[in-house]
């Protein structure tokens, strides 16, 4: 079966500033696509290009058959988007906003007054219903936006960033209604900067870094290819000096080393079991003080740092600057 | 169709939410007629026109004039929350887009100044039915024409306090350059030039018309300002198609 999405070198430049950079990726039907990067990566830029709401510069995209700058009308009625930004005036209420939208994107009268309460019970938003948006909590207006994406089930389904500022229960919940909305035949891109969000939602994961995709796989494959797949974070008492970590690259099954901060080190390794004693009588010889240590797994903040030299929040930073 | 009619429904219960701004304004309509109306129309003096007559007449033309232009400051109202992105990623062609919330902009002030015009027609007295349903429909265009054209200079400027500006300044002009508060003569004596500028203006085209409709004034030909209008209704309704289709897209709004 053909990608049902396709960029192509897609790329859109703000000024000097190039916020998507030729953009490649193809994205399957049916399966939950997450675009991982900091704030100001490009990625709602990215997906804003594919929901016909802004201009690309260069390159084009396709949803299904159709063409994002010749079809844009076409594309729109395959997609719908929930924005990381509630999209909502003052005035309005949940019920207005759920019943008109449910209206524009063509469900029967019948089917509307059904799903719009049932949606709205499945966020959480039908008591409040008929409040205005300035009563409403961040939370609760994300869950309206949420809903609007529940309420439509389109092809092509797009989350920006969904359950930003939402409890931890909220969290569960929506991210199982995601999962219903993808069993029940929709193409998810999920953009978020949460690692975990991404790694428990996404059949893959592209990381994308000041608009340039790095890469795109699995997140079992993505954890995969980083060499040194076993990770020791290590805390020291004091500093650790800078000719310490030198001197631990000389190890043949160390791979690589992050100096998380001045007190942290994070090493990753190979045979973790065989070179650990060693490492452990290193430390002890350089009479540095261990107060924790702790053996993981590699994660999407790994691939991540692997990926671009950063850790999400430093690369976060880095854009903001 | 479809679409384009829930674009309409939605301006339309959007600018009904606005209840506080709704009844200031009625109260500011009746204050004009009650106070300005009654007391100015006693120092001027106009041969062959009742001048509170003719004032309440152009104060309809205004109020709906000024109410059709508040749908540019809800283009500004949903660029802020970012409505806007949310109806350009909506499964509705931009045209239906810019029709119906040129239609809704327009349908909206009709049926906001509706009953303040049914107040002046009471005010007013007279009634001409043929001539005051071919008014009404003139000042129907008109409100559409006004929408268009706040929606066009909207999404041209994307600043809001730059379109606050102009749509001062622009308030100031068409208003006042034109038959709304006082009859053309009297604005050609003023000055030739703007006697000229008040001959094309669409607010002279709607309010001459309605004074005919209503029996106010008299018109030697009422097709005249009538094409006037439609002609402004569609040069705006064009012009705004035209701009979002080729150039409206989302961010970037001031």
């Amino acid at each position: 079966m053909p990608p049902v999405i396709r960029f192509k070198n897609l790329t859109k430049k703000f000024g000097n500033l190039i916020a998507v950079d030729h953009l490649n990726l193809e994205i399957e039907e049916g399966e939950i696509l997450g675009l991982l990067g900091p704030n100001g990566a490009g990625k709602t830029t990215a997906i804003l290009m594919l929901a016909t709401v802004i201009r690309p510069t260069e390159g084009t995209a396709t949803v299904g058959e159709y063409d994002i700058r010749k079809n844009p009308d076409k594309v729109r009625g395959l997609l719908g988007i929930a924005f990381q930004e509630p999209k909502m005036l003052w005035v309005s209420t949940p019920w207005d906003i759920v019943n008109w939208h449910a209206k524009v994107c063509g469900l029967s009268t019948n089917e509307r007054k059904k799903r719009v309460k049932e949606v709205l019970d499945a966020v959480d938003m039908w008591e409040p219903r008929h409040k205005n948006v300035h009563a409403l909590s961040g939370g609760m207006r994300k869950r309206v936006e949420i809903a609007k994406i529940l309420i439509q089930r389109p092809k092509v389904a797009i989350v920006d960033e969904p359950t930003a500022q939402i409890d931890i229960v909220g969290k569960h919940k929506i991210w199982n209604m995601l999962l219903e909305l993808r069993d029940e035949g929709s193409t998810i891109i999920l953009a978020t900067n949460e690692l975990y969000e991404a790694d428990q939602l996404s059949d893959r994961v592209g990381i994308i870094h000041r608009g340039k995709l790095l890469v795109c796989d699995t997140p079992k494959k993505l954890k995969d290819s980083i060499l040194g797949g076993d990770i020791i974070d290590v805390q020291f008492e004091k500093d650790a000096p800078a000719k310490i970590v030198e001197e631990l690259k000389g190890f043949k099954e160390v791979v690589d080393i992050l100096q998380v901060k001045p007190t942290n080190m994070r090493l990753y390794l190979n045979k973790v079991e065989e070179v650990i004693p060693k490492i452990m009588n290193f430390f002890a010889k350089k009479d540095m003080q261990i107060t924790s240590m702790r053996m993981s797994e590699p994660s999407l903040d790994d691939v991540f740092a692997h990926c671009t030299g950063l850790t999400i929040e430093e690369a976060q930073k880095d854009r903001s600057e | 169709m479809n679409k384009l009619l829930l674009v309409v429904e939605r301006d339309i219960r959007l600018f009904f939410q606005y209840k506080f701004l709704i009844i200031i304004r009625a109260i500011w309509f009746v204050s004009q007629i009650a106070l300005f109306g009654l007391i100015a129309s006693r120092m001027v003096y106009v041969q062959g026109i009742d001048y509170f007559r003719y004032y309440v007449a152009g104060l309809s033309v205004m109020t709906l004039y000024s109410a059709a232009v508040f749908i540019g400051f809800d283009i500004y109202e949903e660029a802020e929350h970012g409505v806007f992105e949310y109806l350009l990623s909506l499964p509705v062609s931009r045209r239906q887009l810019v029709l119906g919330r040129s239609i809704g902009g327009g349908l909206r002030s009709f049926i906001y100044v509706g009953p303040l015009i049914a107040l002046s027609l009471y005010v007013i007295g007279s009634l001409n039915p043929l001539g005051f349903l071919i008014a009404l429909f003139a000042l129907f265009l008109f409100s559409f024409g006004v929408s268009g054209m706040s929606i066009t200079i909207a999404v041209m400027i994307k600043s809001s306090d730059r379109f606050d500006i102009l749509m001062g300044v622009l308030d100031a002009l068409i208003v006042r350059l034109s038959t709304a508060m006082y009859p053309l003569a009297v604005v050609q004596a003023a000055n030739p030039l703007y006697g000229g500028v008040a001959s094309f203006n669409p607010v002279t085209f709607a309010t001459d018309l309605f004074r005919w409709g209503a029996g106010v004034t008299l018109l030697d030909n009422p097709l005249l300002p009538l094409l006037g209008i439609v002609a402004f209704f569609s040069l705006f309704t064009l012009v705004g198609v035209i701009l979002y289709e080729q150039h409206i897209e989302g961010g970037g709004w001031q």
